[in-house]
């Protein structure tokens, strides 16, 4: 029997692909896929609290993500859409916004977490279907359903809390 | 069908200059393998069995055997176009384990590359009938389309072509019987009289399209049955299944097309698969015109007719399952002994994936895991039936040297894999384990995703909550799941003869 590194279940010798979840048996051990943490529920006491800054994000400007316990703010200019997530080494999709170097896979983020997307002049954030769900200022996201986001808002991805700032 | 239309020496797997002793020694040594005593649920080795006993009989006869050498050399040497069986396992060598483990076989026929040239082309002529559903639920835009798709088909047509046109809803009309295609107006304008009403009884339009067919039916011609749907037939399923396997054997192939919702998908499935024909689901009234257009280019195209694949696994080797990948993705139906296959065009494989299970605490060294077959009609030929085999072996070691799946079977199971994680979702729903079936969902659209296929991944993952809460999934969103999902295999590696 093989066991599948991703979701742990059993297949036949000699099958190629997990049939549960579908991934890759053949990758070898040294870029076995680590699955998304599942987190228990008590992580809610994370919540914080609205700030109502403003949601209008110029031409120009850029956002500015301050990572809770990171030394140093990731600043981007959102493209069309932004995602967050991490990267890993056997799935051919990248995050635009690698959260790998501030500990993303022990906090339950998803490889394709979340995305922030640019409209005319505000920003958007959507979950992308992740596994320990995406929070807005302490409130859980329904999965692709957009929300608007304004400068000073918290947002957590799984136990992952970051400050936005438009600048 | 005549005992000269194969190639005994091929199907014993001997030199034409061999002596009666080594035929008979071949003869045991295959016998043996495929003997139905030894494979009880196998019927591919029966199939193959029949066909080495036949070719046995023939050459162990010295007169047959001395008639047959001067036939053959009469025959101009040039003749003959064929084509090739190429079959790629996995894995060339195995561990024995003390539990059965899986091989994967992928089988590819490959046309006469000669046959590319456009000369060639043109020699093949179709024998094509559409079974048009103009049941009330055809009303309108679809109806519309239908008509312009059929009147696409028979601008497209060339003079020796010859077509049928069969419109049912609870009775069947025929609208054109089946005709050298001459005076094209003419056949336009009676297309353009159809008008929606009744109920679907799919078995009537069915079996009265086929009936045209036969009339012309010819083995220089490419016979096919187009029949496009929009409804649910009612409790004549095992009828129509029936009907296709007999058309088959008589060398007609049906595509079945479903268009909306409503249609039941398995049926269609196996209508065509029966047949080696392909099924489709097409959304929208809008692609039929392209889609059938493409459909019947694609059988003009063709290069041989009624292609089959037999597979004889060993007696104690299991085959799991068999899927076209190309030309045109689709499951294929593995207990009637041989895989319909339907044309082969002249430009393009069929391949076909394999899974075999090998049985537990297998004994070192060298042996045999299948025998393929495959066979079928050179259009161009004189003598045109046409058979290519390939006898699979592996080495069974302890310590086999380090080697990487090849990467065509990769690919293809790696899409493959994601087919049957939808199959496998719908089967947990079918058996009422609604959390099973929405984290295989949810499991489906993490891989979508990881694959770059987002709206794909994004249906799967809302067909995934819709399951959780009413434990039903849309008719459009099984749909799209399962064809998308199909269609995902048509990547760009198996557009073209590789």
């Amino acid at each position: 029997m093989v066991t599948c590194p991703y979701c742990g279940s059993k297949n036949l010798e000699g099958m190629l692909f997990c049939e549960e979840c579908g991934q890759s048996l053949t990758g070898g051990s040294g870029s076995a896929v680590l699955p998304t943490k599942q987190l228990d529920q008590s992580s809610n006491d994370l919540a914080a609290k609205a700030t109502w800054g403003t949601a209008r994000f110029g031409q120009d400007a850029s956002v500015i993500i301050h990572i809770r316990d990171a030394s140093q703010p990731v600043i981007i200019q959102p493209a069309k859409r932004t995602i967050l997530g991490r990267t890993d080494a056997t799935s051919p999709q990248k995050p635009d916004v690698d959260l790998t170097p501030f500990g993303a896979l022990d906090k339950g983020v998803s490889r394709i977490h979340a995305a922030i997307y640019r409209n005319e002049d505000t920003l958007t954030l959507v979950d992308m279907g992740s596994a320990n769900g995406t929070h807005l200022n302490g409130q859980r996201l329904v999965p692709d359903q957009p929300r608007i986001l304004r400068d000073g808002d918290e947002i957590r991805l799984g136990k992952l809390v970051a400050h936005i700032y438009f600048k | 069908m005549a005992v000269t239309s194969i190639d005994p020496y091929i199907t014993l797997g001997v030199s034409p200059d061999s002596s009666a002793d080594e035929i008979k020694a071949a003869y045991r040594r295959v016998a043996r393998r495929l003997h139905p005593d030894a494979n009880p649920n196998n019927p591919g080795a029966a199939v193959q069995f029949q066909d080495v006993t036949v070719a046995y009989e023939l050459l162990i006869d010295a007169d047959r055997r001395r008639a047959y050498d001067h036939q053959i050399a009469r025959q101009r040497p040039d003749e003959g176009l064929n084509f090739s069986l190429r079959v790629t396992p996995s894995k060339r060598a195995v561990v024995p384990l003390p539990e059965p483990q899986v091989i994967y076989l992928l089988a590819e026929i490959l046309p006469d590359p000669r046959a590319r040239n456009q000369d060639q082309k043109r020699e093949t002529r179709l024998n094509l009938t559409l079974v048009l559903d103009h049941s009330n639920s055809m009303n309108g835009t679809r109806l519309d389309k239908v008509k312009v798709a059929a009147h696409e088909i028979v601008n497209q047509l060339s003079e020796g072509d010859i077509l049928s046109v069969v419109s049912f809803n609870d009775r069947a009309e025929v609208i054109i019987p089946a005709t050298p295609v001459q005076n094209k107006q003419a056949l336009k304008a009676k297309i353009s009289m159809m008008i929606a009403s009744g109920g679907t009884e799919i078995f009537k339009g069915l079996s009265a399209g086929v009936e045209q067919n036969r009339r012309f039916l010819g083995p220089k011609l490419v016979n096919h049955v187009v029949l496009l749907t929009d409804g649910n037939t009612f409790g004549d399923h095992e009828n129509c299944i029936e009907l296709a396997r007999k058309s088959a054997e008589q060398g007609i192939s049906i595509s079945a097309m479903g268009l909306g919702q409503e249609w039941n998908d398995e049926f269609l499935d196996q209508l065509a698969s029966v047949t080696g024909g392909t099924s489709s689901y097409i959304n929208s009234a809008s692609a039929v015109v392209s889609f059938l257009n493409n459909h019947v280019r694609n059988l003009s195209n063709a290069f041989a007719e009624r292609v089959r694949l037999s597979v004889a696994p060993d007696p104690d080797v299991k085959l799991e399952s068999a899927f076209k990948l190309s030309p045109h993705p689709q499951p294929l139906t593995v207990d009637d002994g041989y895989i319909q296959l339907g044309s082969l065009q002249a430009n393009r494989n069929i391949s076909v994936l394999l899974q075999f299970q090998l049985p537990a605490n297998m004994a070192l060294g060298f042996r045999s895991v299948a025998r393929l077959v495959s066979t079928g009609d050179v259009l161009a030929n004189q003598n045109q039936h046409f058979q290519s085999l390939s006898d699979i072996s592996l080495e069974v070691n302890d310590n086999p040297p380090p080697e990487d799946p090849p990467v065509a079977i990769l690919d293809a199971l790696g899409k493959l894999t994601l087919y049957r994680m939808q199959e496998r979702a719908q089967e947990a729903l079918a058996s009422g384990d609604i959390r099973e079936a929405t984290r295989r969902l949810e499991n489906l659209a993490t891989r979508l995703l990881a694959m770059g296929e987002e709206d794909l991944a994004n249906q799967a993952r809302s067909e995934a909550r819709r399951v959780a809460h009413t434990s039903n999934l849309s008719d459009a969103g099984r749909k799209t799941l399962k064809y998308q999902t199909r269609f995902l295999l048509l990547g760009p590696s198996n557009e073209d003869v590789s």
